[in-house]
């Protein structure tokens, strides 16, 4: 089809044999909440290192159900609304438990959150071993496309400490 | 105040299992019903002024952003637009069975999401999916392969599964091969029958006793279930081309919702979506659809709101079967698309979104720059009947608790799918100081 179709294939076995997958979330016509896809976008050249790959989901969650599939690790990026200052990265460990409850009883305004989708995954065997979260703090998600100046500030030195924990995923 | 003029609020500030952001505000005086409200948060026509000064072949990928459950509906809207706009005709022929047969695959998706994890659990009393999954294992999986089955199809023709990227004005880039179609078959073929055992599976759902009778707006296909074209028509005798919508249509700004309300000029509030295609269209469902539906109980006309899930899973059948006829009859087209040359015109499209019927329209100028757009989605055409089902949900729940009526109006809501366009993902928190923090 057109040649901006995403890549498709599953991703090739890192030296350890695992593959990680790497999703940015959002939705590119509510400003910040691209923020997700915007780090998922600078490290698409970088995908292709072994094991690893990068994908953005502007749909509904529970696709991701189906995106993840077969995959060990999964690194989901997505944008936060918490109060601290803008382009902030917080980092959260999906693997055992849910993500935090504040985080879960959030007003994702996508029919099924993200958490859930998360915790339905875990409900029916379907999540990989591996779930890391990062959320980026945005400063404005109203109607419009381009993100805050701060938070695009943020993304390429987020978009290494997200790479870097896709690397710790294959090594571990 | 007596007892029996106590005043009662429900509200639900944040609707769960809603597509997008909205609230709902009832307010009762006594046992009298005095104030009904569904507040949709809705950024006012945003994307309206973002076409403006674009390219007409834009329109497609511009709109298919605006949201993330029906993008096939926004872009077939589109392109029957423009190419209403520059006089060109895809009426029949396979560039249009190609647009039928993608649309089917945004009915599998979206009705499968709605059905299974999010209406489901209403009639299960589960809060959500989740809780519904510990002992309902299979109705999830179901959906979920379901689901599946839609995104294959609409993978295999949009080029990718959300935001499809091979619908252009014209046609396709890309015609999909024979062979292509053809693996889509099995597991159409198993969807077709898990969607029969669902609309078995729906009819035998409690439902509360609420019969409502809205004027049914639906687009009128002759000897076809509507899709993706069609002249609108009501069961009070409206039969307009979509050109005529705004001499019958009006929408306006009301305090309570920055979404705007759709009415019927002169008449009030109408419905389109399943049961309004049902009520006007059933006699054109496939056999197999049409015979489900008989034997799930349902008339020529399905009044009870609640009931919309039954509906739905008829036109699952319905969308799998027309799928597996157009794959079946499919020859590839000699070309994926027809050249379009662009005039100074106006052109409106109007199709069916799983949700209810979807109507745009442009202004572009002989460069085909886009000069004014207009969309109408289903919610806003909705958004009046619901309140209404609200207001007889309650003066039929007066007796329940606060807790129960709010369910109760949150399920009416639901009923209609509402899908309130350009939500975000973003994640609200008011809280910031857990044990995981970075």
């Amino acid at each position: 089809m057109a040649e901006t179709a995403p890549e498709r294939s599953s991703p090739s076995s890192g030296p350890s044999g695992r593959r990680v997958l790497v999703i940015g979330l959002g939705n590119r016509l509510r400003r910040d909440d691209a923020a997700g896809l915007e780090l998922a976008r600078a490290l698409r050249d970088r995908a292709g290192e072994a094991g690893i790959v990068v994908r953005e989901h502007e749909g509904e969650t529970l696709g991701l159900l189906e995106e993840w599939e077969g995959v060990e690790a999964v690194v989901l990026v997505d944008a936060v609304s918490s109060g601290v200052a803008p382009g902030t990265l917080r980092r959260m460990d999906g693997s055992v438990d849910p993500i935090p409850t504040h985080f879960r009883s959030s007003s994702s305004t996508h029919a099924v959150g993200l958490s859930d989708a998360i915790e339905l995954a875990r409900a029916l065997g379907r999540l990989p071993a591996r779930v890391v979260v990062f959320g980026i703090e945005g400063r404005c998600f109203d109607a419009g496309c381009g993100l805050s100046e701060d938070v695009r500030a943020a993304i390429a030195p987020l978009a290494e400490r997200v790479l870097g924990e896709a690397h710790e995923l294959i090594s571990r | 105040m007596s007892e029996g003029r106590r005043t009662r609020v429900i509200r639900t500030d944040y609707l769960a299992r809603v597509e997008g952001e909205g609230a709902m505000y009832v307010r009762l005086d006594g046992r009298e019903v005095v104030d009904v409200k569904l507040r949709i948060y809705e950024p006012p026509r945003f994307f309206e002024a973002l076409l403006r000064g674009r390219a007409f072949t834009e329109a497609p990928d511009i709109t298919a952003r605006i949201c993330g459950i029906c993008p096939i509906a926004y872009q077939m809207s589109a392109v029957r637009a423009m190419e209403d706009a520059c006089g060109v005709k895809i009426d029949e022929g396979p560039l249009r069975d190609l647009r039928r047969l993608i649309y089917c695959g945004e009915w599998i998706e979206s009705h499968s999401l709605h059905v299974y994890m999010l209406h489901a659990p209403d009639f299960l009393g589960y809060p959500g999916a989740l809780e519904m999954a510990r002992d309902h294992r299979e109705i999830v999986e179901q959906g979920l392969r379901m689901k599946k089955a839609g995104n294959a199809l609409m993978t295999v023709v949009g080029g990718r599964e959300v935001h499809p990227i091979n619908v252009r004005v014209g046609g396709f880039y890309r015609a999909p091969s024979a062979a292509q179609l053809r693996s889509l078959q099995d597991p159409l073929e198993r969807a077709r029958e898990t969607a029969l055992q669902t609309v078995r599976w729906a009819a035998t759902l409690p439902f509360p006793d609420v019969e409502c009778a809205p004027e049914h707006v639906a687009l009128s296909d002759p000897g076809r279930y509507p899709i993706d074209l069609g002249r609108i028509h009501s069961d009070r005798g409206l039969d307009i081309a979509p050109s005529g919508f705004d001499e019958h249509f009006v929408e306006e700004h009301v305090e309570h919702s920055n979404a705007l309300h759709a009415r019927i000029r002169e008449r009030g509030s109408y419905l389109t979506g399943p049961l309004a295609r049902y009520a006007l269209c059933s006699q054109a469902l496939r056999p197999l659809a049409l015979e489900a539906a008989r034997e799930a109980g349902l008339g020529p006309v399905c009044r009870n709101p609640f009931q919309s899930i039954i509906v739905r899973a008829v036109e699952l059948v319905q969308a799998c079967d027309e799928a597996l006829a157009l794959i079946a009859a499919y020859e590839e087209p000699d070309a994926p698309a027809v050249e379009i040359t662009p005039r100074h015109a106006v052109g409106h499209g109007a199709t069916e979104a799983p949700r209810g019927m979807i109507y745009h329209r442009y202004e572009i100028d002989e460069e085909g720059t886009i000069l004014d757009a207009r969309i109408v989605p289903p919610t806003s055409q909705n958004q009046l009947v619901i309140e209404e089902d609200l207001r007889a949900v309650v003066e039929r729940g007066l007796d329940l608790s606060d807790e129960e009526l709010s369910l109760r109006c949150e399920q009416a809501i639901r009923n209609h799918d509402p899908c309130i366009s350009c939500a975000t993902h973003f994640l609200e928190l008011t809280v910031d100081r857990g044990r995981d923090g970075a």
